[in-house]
């Protein structure tokens, strides 16, 4: 398979849990929502819908394409109403391994447009993603 | 960073995104007094996502992009800080199960 590296964002993170703990923080609502967004609804089986209120004014949706507890999840990402990332436009794959009792998280966020594409979009999305940047990083 | 936390700032911000506006059109649209309409224009300018240009006796604002930064940079950031709270979470669970046996 031939990617475009350039426009994918990999993510690992080693974590002293078993794989299980962790999975069910992806796929559970409630326990999603205490890493990511204020509100969430996950139907994580295959085909599956999930919306995200990132922040109370913006929503990442999607739909989950492959589901392997405790160890694969992939899903379309992107946010509703936004010009270049629109939901279904971007891939968002999460493999766990585990480590000895622990788990090595490794996402990749693939698909994503090119600088180009971006330029030739504007809109109130910078201040959302400006902000963002600007979390307070816990890794 | 505290100058998008604002929401009268991310207002401003919204505002200057796709044109340039001078301090009267933004005070106009502001449910604020001047005062702090101007205070909220120079926390913006201090942070550089905001530039100021005058002409005579008017000032005009715009919003400089370039601070926003690149995507991939901002979506690598919320997935590290996110993922590092997800860590926390099932680090803290983990450490809970051991000890209950």
């Amino acid at each position: 398979m031939i990617e475009d590296l350039s426009s994918v964002i990999e993510v690992t993170q080693r974590i002293e849990a078993p794989p299980e703990i962790v999975f069910s923080y992806l796929t559970d609502s409630a326990r999603f929502t205490q890493w990511m967004g204020i509100g969430a609804a996950l139907d994580a089986r295959p085909g599956g819908r999930y919306r995200i209120d990132v922040d109370g004014e913006h929503i990442a949706s999607g739909e989950y394409r492959e589901i392997d507890p405790p160890h694969r999840l992939v899903m379309s990402w992107g946010w509703e109403g936004h010009p270049t990332v629109p939901p279904g436009s971007t891939t968002v794959e999460i493999t766990l391994t585990s480590e000895e009792g622990a788990t090595l998280l490794r996402l990749r966020h693939l698909g994503l447009p090119s600088e180009a594409e971006r330029q030739q979009h504007t809109g109130g999305w910078g201040v959302y993603t400006g902000r963002l940047r600007n979390l307070p990083s816990l890794a | 960073m505290e100058a998008i936390a604002n929401p009268r700032r991310r207002k401003i911000l919204k505002l200057v995104w796709t044109a340039e506006r001078s301090a009267g059109e933004i005070a106009a649209a502001s449910d604020v007094t001047w005062p702090a309409v101007s205070q909220n224009l120079r926390v913006l300018r201090a942070s550089g996502l905001l530039s100021e240009r005058r002409d005579g006796t008017h000032r005009y604002y715009r919003v400089e992009r370039r601070a926003l930064g690149p995507l991939e940079s901002i979506l690598r950031q919320m997935w590290a800080a996110d993922l590092g709270r997800l860590k926390q979470l099932a680090e803290d669970e983990a450490k809970g199960r051991r000890s209950r046996r």
